[in-house]
């Protein structure tokens, strides 16, 4: 087995995997972070949706070797203690969660969005929203959910900050 | 009356934090000690004889601790016909059949061994299609159907043929009803196959103990129906079988299928002592779980100029795959929805559940009701365009209403609903404004449909209820009904509440549903949990009101009948003040020496559909729905010219439910349904080639709808004419949603280009193959 260093959910980790493991794979299999969801194992529904260095990743279809040093955010660093995170309050306020499946892939995807353009257009919100799937709500609630997060005032101003403040001490943590 | 927790937007359902934050445990999140992975070998033809199959290569690759084949198992099983075996042991019959299994202490390392088997096979002709397989000299694709357990004459096939089940129903005369028609109206529809692709694919764990009791861990929503196939399976006592359901990633009816725990359980007898996981493809998914739909249609309609229904005639055909006992019931119920929201006085209705090479049809949400209530109400607005009436009209004409009757022969009273006013609300969301013209870029078209669902299930399937009130007086609930994404446990929460006339905080749902530990439910299909599962509340909270009183009694030293309970107090009602607490008696009430009288006041009970019953052997008639769901659908939509695109507006649904019990989980459950429909009507269908294979069994080319997909709005009214039997006066809504869309959406393309459609999915490639003259595509 081979192992690598990264970030996971703001805490450096040595992570052991074989040579042909996705992210998905590891997160779920080898170190038991379940909250990423297996929908299909090929990038076609977004259930496994994690932000790697910023960006919204389809984690069932990235090489776990190709990691060394990044920054992963899975849902289960979203919550800090009992606080949800804003964008998971909103989809709690909206209604916008059925059987939840997809939920976490989707709320990563919002938190990527927004740490980039917290103002973002109804347009661009249902775009980067048309990559995923959802079986039971039949989105509106889930639109409704990432308005009201642009609503949310803490959210859009100092969450941002939050954000890139945390993703440049992760690299320079890595780096040293 | 004034409630305080009914029709009240209770949003924070109990086990919304559990889902928003990725804790909640589905059954791919179980790991267990000593847990061990199977993999399953499909076959490369879908019908064929085995010759042999090979495993000596398998067994010696890495990882691997047993590679198990169906030889020598003889025993079928299935809940109305038994025609399933855990594994198939001389044929296959369908691309997704289980032929033999590894067992490994990796996924992977089962995946590779797998590729070792070598099978022989002697490949048969493949017949995908009802309508071929219903010929007389079609490939026999169980040749002795006829020797199979039924559990009634029902279920009884055709020998030497395809035919699993045939039924019909015929009410008054409808040869007489046709010659007094002045108009009649026949046409031919196809309601293709389709997957619930829920996101979540279906898995199962099992453990063979040394003990010989068996333990299940499954995605399937009916954990006791799992139990007692299994028990079954084994000859083991049922309570020899416990059965474990977790969180469930969405049903949409395809996780009742029965067939995922006897091939688990069948294949960890081989290895006991090690829990042995499948967790499914997303290909097998599709190819090795329920698919849904599948109905060919034939249908008549005569109606009189006034516009009045004199007969109606249907013949349905269900391409039921290769095992026929899901598929037949949703052919069953299929036929007794044939007359829709109309009254016929004279009907003739025949359907038959046929044997295909296709994984087999199940439960797929409201099954049985979208199928041929697409092809009557597209029939309806043709007989509406021929008499020169309005679609609305001529629906109002023969709606059913209190005292009439429907196709089986069931009198509607009040609490079916009122569709008169389900239509008004429809009326004004679509039609009050006129329709725009034709212009540049795009047709305009608007279109209705009736809608009607009742639960359906064998007679005696009832839902169970347990409370038990905790010294503190706040009280747990367990039931057995799988919250699958539609709020159930709040709804639990809700009528828990109400019923006990307590803060919503002091009543705590359970979320996992344990057959050692959950009352009996038969499945959570149907839509049957508000109205049966709410009643069974409403009983067990009477009951342990009761016996909270009797306990007080003993304390107050009153006649019980003098007492009333508030939700913290017992009290005479004529002096308040003698009282006593909820919580000093719920565990009976100790005296100041010790002694404890009074009995602990846990509770059981359940309810079931009162007086349903089998249909009449004669006539296909009888009290077979019991309780019905109506209303109407209908939408305003725009067809791109340059692109064939159909684009809905504005979608509109009225349903008279009876009493909402929860608004904000009602209207998810309906805009997430009208959505869902969306997909079928306009995008989904399983294809196959002709030697069987399904082509398209990803969702990279099975198409589920987007974000782009949902209409512009969806206008949501619900009607509220309370039911006398359903809890607080509800009924379920779940389904129902599902049902008049795809006809809806289709009379509202005819409005727009004057093309009738009579096959979904209608896609935009057919619609420009008619806009653009090109006629190839229809
Ligand atoms: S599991 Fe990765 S996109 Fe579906
Ligand atoms: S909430 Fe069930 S798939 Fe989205």
């Amino acid at each position: 087995m081979k192992n690598i260093t990264l970030m996971l959910n703001g805490k450096k980790e040595t992570i052991y995997f074989e040579e042909g493991d996705t992210l998905l794979y590891v997160l779920r299999d080898r170190i038991g972070l379940m909250g990423t969801k297996f929908g299909c194992g090929y990038g076609a529904c977004g259930a496994c949706t994690v932000v790697i260095n910023g960006e919204a990743v389809r984690s069932c279809k990235v090489l776990f070797k190709t990691l060394e040093g990044a920054d992963i955010l899975t849902i289960e660093g979203l919550t800090e203690g009992k606080k949800l995170h804003p964008i998971q309050q909103a989809f709690v306020d909206a209604n916008a969660v059925q059987c939840g499946f997809c939920t976490p892939g989707i709320v990563m995807e919002l938190y990527a969005l927004f740490s980039k353009e917290p103002d973002a257009s109804d347009d661009r919100i249902k775009e980067v929203l048309s990559k995923h799937l959802c079986r039971c709500t039949g989105y509106e609630s889930i639109f409704t959910a990432a308005k009201l997060v642009q609503k949310t005032e803490s959210y859009s101003k100092q969450d941002k900050k939050d954000f890139e403040r945390a993703a440049k001490l992760a690299r320079e943590y890595i780096k040293e | 009356m004034g409630f305080k927790h009914i029709g009240k937007d209770v949003q924070y359902r109990p086990d919304v934090l559990e889902r928003v934050t990725g804790e909640a445990i589905f059954i791919d999140d179980i790991k267990l000690p000593g847990m061990l992975y199977a993999q399953i070998l499909r076959p490369k033809y879908a019908h064929a004889k085995i010759l042999s199959i090979d495993t000596v290569e398998a067994e010696k690759m890495p990882g691997v601790y047993k590679v198990i084949t169906g030889k020598g198992w003889e025993k079928h099983y299935g809940d109305c016909i038994k025609d399933m075996m855990p594994m198939v042991v001389d044929k296959v019959r369908h691309i997704g059949d289980a032929l033999a299994a590894v067992v490994a202490d990796t996924e992977k390392h089962a995946r590779d061994a797998l590729k070792k088997i070598r099978v022989e096979y002697e490949p048969f002709p493949v017949c995908t299609d009802a309508m071929e397989a219903i010929k007389e000299n079609a490939y026999l694709i169980h040749e002795n159907s006829d020797e199979y357990f039924h559990v009634s004459p029902l279920y009884e096939p055709i020998p030497k043929t395809n035919i699993a089940v045939h039924y019909r129903i015929k009410k008054g005369d409808a040869v007489k009803g046709f010659k007094e028609a002045d108009v009649v109206v026949e046409r031919e529809f196809n309601f293709p196959l389709m997957s619930s692709a829920a996101i979540e694919v279906h898995g199962a764990i099992a453990l063979f103990r040394m003990d010989d009791t068996i333990e299940i861990w499954t995605s399937n929503v009916g954990a006791f129906a799992v139990r007692e196939e299994v028990a079954n399976l084994f000859d083991l006592p049922i309570s020899d079988v416990r059965v474990h359901m977790p969180y469930i990633g969405g049903c949409f009816g395809y996780k009742s299928d029965p067939s995922l725990g006897p091939l688990i359980a069948y294949i960890a007898s081989f290895v006991p002592g090690h829990p042995i996981k499948l967790r499914v493809s997303r290909q097998e998914d599709f190819t090795s779980t329920f698919l849904g739909r599948g109905i060919r249609t034939k249908m008549k309609i005569g109606a009189k100029k006034d516009g009045t229904f004199t007969a109606m005639e249907a013949k349905l055909y269900l391409s039921t795959g290769a095992y026929a006992d899901t598929g037949s019931n949703v052919l069953i119920v299929a036929t007794q929805s044939a007359g829709g929201v109309y009254e016929f006085s004279n009907a003739d209705v025949t359907g038959y559940s046929v044997y295909t090479n296709t994984p087999p049809v199940g439960a797929l949400r409201a099954y049985g009701h979208p199928e041929i209530q697409f092809a009557l109400e597209r029939l309806v607005d043709i007989v509406a365009r021929e008499l020169d009436m309005s679609p609305t009209d001529v629906r109002k004409k023969n709606f059913l209403s209190v005292g009439k009757s429907n196709v089986v022969g069931e009198t509607m009273k009040k609490s079916d609903g009122d569709l008169y006013k389900c239509i008004d609300n429809v009326e004004r969301a679509i039609f009050s404004k006129e329709r725009p013209e034709e212009d540049e870029n795009y047709y305009y078209g608007r279109g209705i449909a009736g809608l009607i669902k009742s639960p359906k299930a064998p007679t005696f399937a009832a839902k169970g209820c347990h409370i038990k009130f905790n010294v503190d007086g706040s009280v747990s609930v367990n039931m057995s009904g799988a919250d699958v994404g539609q709020g159930l446990f709040v709804l639990v929460r809700q009528i828990t509440a109400e019923a006990l006339k307590m803060p919503l905080e002091k009543v705590r749902v359970y979320n996992e549903i344990d057959t050692q530990f959950s009352p009996w439910e038969w499945q959570t299909v149907g839509s049957m949990f508000t109205f049966q599962g709410g009643n069974a509340i409403i009983k067990a909270a009477n009951k342990a009101i009761e016996m909270l009183k009797k306990n007080a009694a003993l304390v107050l030293h009153r006649d019980v009948n003098v007492l009333e309970y508030d939700g913290n107090y017992v009290y005479d009602r004529s002096y308040p003040d003698v009282k006593v607490l909820v919580s000093r008696i719920c565990r009976g009430y100790i005296m100041k020496d010790g002694t404890t009288i009074g009995d602990v006041v846990q509770v059981s009970s359940d309810f079931r559909l009162p007086g349903a019953q089998n249909p009449d052997p004669e006539t296909g008639m009888g009290r077979t729905g019991v309780s019905y769901t109506m209303g109407v659908q209908g939408c305003e939509l725009r067809i791109e010219k340059k692109t064939g695109k159909v684009i809905i507006d504005n979608f509109a649904t009225s349903i008279d439910i009876g009493r909402v019990i929860n608004p904000s989980n009602a209207r998810g459950q309906v805009v997430g349904g009208v959505v869902m429909s969306i997909g079928e009507t306009l995008m989904e269908e399983i294809k196959f080639d002709k030697n069987g294979k399904l082509i398209n069994a990803n969702l990279l080319q099975y198409k589920l709808p987007t974000i782009y997909d949902m209409p512009g709005k969806q206008t949501i009214e619900f009607v509220e004419t309370h039911d006398e039997i359903g809890p607080f006066g509800a009924r379920g809504i779940g389904e129902h949603p599902m049902v008049g869309v795809a006809p809806a959406i289709l009379n509202a393309i005819y409005d727009a280009i004057g093309y009738d459609f009579y096959e979904i999915p209608v896609t935009p490639d057919k619609i420009k193959a008619v806009i653009g003259g090109d006629t190839e595509a229809r």
